[in-house]
């Protein structure tokens, strides 16, 4: 079976905050992570490789300090991995994205199953695995919490719905995204650091993929930035003043028409 | 690319502090771009002198871009109701719908959906273009996505909005890749462009930490998604005037590729934080899981539901049904209490509609306390139990 793994180098969002005096954003420590979401869709990979064998592909479209991370992914038992990187792949919307992925993949060649994490955490748009998978010309299952069985030709999966689940049953090739739910992603073996230390990662850029420059990165992205801007308060900061028993009195004075 | 001019660099620097990717760096005086560059532009605003322009080629643009007219909503219908969301984006739809001076179109999927229709036109529909079929009764992301793109070919609206719902965000990334469209997700604001009339959509970006303004310019229809409780519905109104629009699909687009076998009602929707007045909420502050043993009893002092911030989700201290924020619910209750919650803006995204919020944080810099109308900064451990004896005392006076 082959499988390919679609993973993002993201910043760490626990570490990004605002500067709550100068309202830019605090970035001293931010550390880059895989996308945590994307680990899952790794370890799902790897288990289904485990039990069928075959080959997992890790992929990444990202600046090249996001090899680190593709070795993380080695570490933790992909097989291969490919960095697509290109200066002009810079400022990608999800449309781009989904292209400039979708051209990696046939370049990479015929696969099984493509899983993704459901979204990144930077972004949280979730838009660009079905994207990925409608420009490929596959199907698709989103928020996917389990494989409930899966064999040579297809699997059954339980999606993640608004009011419960779904049991969704697709043959290959597909394009599933995951949520926490599905594994508990391993710690890397420390014979699988000293593979990730010494593989070879491939890096594809927009030639080797044979983009359109007009449809990779900002000038290939239909949506477009226009203004950034610090969230706006709601009021004034108004903390209670006092003893801790006197502000819970005032406090309980002003919930007095919830109780 | 983004340039940086050498002659009016000062390298001061406040470009780097503005930067969302941590992409630049002062070298010798002088701001330098790194390869982590998002052209998101944030630098290009902070700067001072003037001295960082972003050179970027436009898409092209669709050369029938004028012929696009009017704005449509995805309706979402599933197990013999409609999603509230759907309402409450005919409430938007209606406003952008006379600010361009067009027709609002409700786009509805699903079976036997009878009255639906009337209520859709009730709410502000002036026109409901009505797929109903058997095909459309389990969700199955080709056929929503084929027969939903096949419609906005048919009618081409200009601006096209859908609930972010499990089901809007999974087939609709799909519709706009096949109209070669772009498309914003979780817009908390929509609002018309005056001199163009483009849509502006707004929505918590990197990381959540700072509101982005996306516009798609290029490219029609434009998409954007709106989660649920973000937008208000208008009140029904049964004089309204509309027109429905029964459509047959070809039958080729009704195909799926996948078998829905059983479609399982779950726990999510017991919890349902989205209708409870009161919401206590609960964040990384509390420091261990058993923490939501005194989050649950405030909640029960308070006849409240019990929510959480997306940090003790992912923990595992409680399960996701109960997030608030941009990845998990947005909310509205009367009453919304922050326990060791810092508010991160992809939390106060999700609640800050709520009527009144109190927040309980020992860092008194805290961000939560930007929101809040009632602040008490302090140990949750040491305030809660005397809010609750409080609360109980009061109660019995």
């Amino acid at each position: 079976m082959k499988i390919i793994v679609c993973i993002k180098q993201v910043p760490d969002a626990k570490d990004v905050r605002l500067d709550p005096i100068t309202n830019t954003l605090a970035r001293d420590g931010v550390q880059s992570i895989m996308n945590p979401y994307d680990e899952y869709a790794l370890e799902e990979a790897v288990r289904l490789k485990e039990k069928f064998g075959g080959e997992v592909i890790v992929i990444s479209m990202g600046p090249p300090q996001a090899e680190e991370m593709l070795r993380q992914a080695i570490s933790c038992g992909a097989d291969n991995a490919v960095l697509i990187s290109d200066r002009s792949f810079a400022g990608a919307d999800t449309w781009a994205t989904a292209y400039t992925l979708e051209h990696a993949i046939k370049k990479i060649g015929n696969f099984d199953l493509i899983l993704c994490g459901k979204q990144a955490i930077d972004g949280d748009t979730a838009q660009v695995g079905p994207g990925l998978a409608t420009r490929l010309g596959i199907p698709y299952m989103t928020c996917v919490q389990k494989i409930r069985e899966a064999t040579e030709k297809g699997l059954v999966a339980e999606r993640m719905m608004d009011d419960g689940f779904d049991v969704v049953a697709v043959d290959y090739p597909v394009l599933l995204s995951v949520v926490k739910d599905i594994n508990e992603p391993r710690v890397p073996s420390i014979k699988g650091k000293m593979r990730a230390k010494k593989a070879e990662i491939v890096t594809f850029n927009a030639q080797t993929i044979e983009a359109d420059p007009a449809c990779i990165g900002l000038p290939g992205s239909p949506t477009k930035v226009v203004n950034v801007f610090p969230p706006s308060a709601r009021g004034e900061r108004s903390l209670l003043t006092g003893t801790l028993d006197e502000q819970i009195d005032q406090l309980v004075e002003k919930l007095l028409p919830y109780l | 690319m983004l340039k940086v001019s050498e002659e009016l660099c000062i390298g001061c620097g406040i470009c780097a502090d503005n930067c969302p990717f941590s992409a630049i760096s002062i070298e010798d005086g002088l701001a330098v771009v790194g390869a982590s560059c998002n052209l998101c532009g944030a630098c290009v605003e902070s700067c001072d002198v003037g001295a960082l322009t972003l050179d970027v080629r436009g898409r092209k643009a669709q050369e029938d871009l004028a012929e696009w007219s009017g704005v449509s909503v995805f309706c979402e219908y599933r197990r013999g109701e409609l999603a509230s969301v759907s309402l409450e984006l005919l409430g938007i739809g209606r406003k952008l719908a006379d600010e361009r001076g067009v027709k609002l179109s409700a786009i509805l999927l699903g079976f036997e959906t009878h009255e639906t229709a009337s209520l859709l036109i009730g709410h502000g529909a002036d026109v409901v273009i009505l797929v109903d079929h058997e095909a459309l009764e389990k969700f199955r992301d080709d056929c929503y996505s084929a027969v939903f793109t096949y419609l906005v070919q048919q009618y081409r609206p200009e601006i096209v909005l859908a609930g972010a719902t499990a089901i809007g965000r999974s087939f609709i990334p799909a519709v706009a890749t096949a109209l070669n469209t772009g498309l914003t997700a979780d817009c908390t604001k929509l609002e018309i462009r005056d001199q163009d009339g483009v849509l502006l959509q707004t929505r918590p970006a990197f990381g959540g930490n700072i509101m982005a303004t996306i516009v798609c310019e290029s490219s029609r229809p434009q998409m954007a998604t709106v989660r649920s409780k973000v937008m208000k519905a208008l009140d029904f109104n049964a004089e309204r005037k509309g027109e429905v629009i029964a459509v047959k699909p070809p039958a080729d687009l009704l195909e799926s590729r996948v078998r829905v076998f059983d479609s399982v009602v779950g726990e999510a929707t017991k919890v349902n934080i989205q209708d409870a007045d009161i919401l206590v909420s609960g964040g990384r502050g509390l420091e261990t899981a058993k923490g939501f043993e005194l989050i649950r009893k405030l909640a029960d002092t308070l006849g409240a539901k019990v929510s959480a911030s997306r940090a003790v989700v992912d923990a595992g201290w409680i399960p996701y049904p109960h997030q608030v924020g941009q990845t998990g619910k947005t909310v509205a209750p009367k009453l919304y209490i922050a326990c060791g919650i810092s508010g991160a803006v992809q939390h106060v995204a999700g609640m800050q509609s709520a009527e009144t919020i109190v927040a309980i944080n020992r860092d008194e810099h805290a961000t939560i306390f930007n929101v809040a109308d009632y602040g008490l900064v302090g140990d949750l451990y040491e305030i809660i139990p005397k809010l609750i004896a409080k609360i109980e005392e009061r109660r019995s006076l």
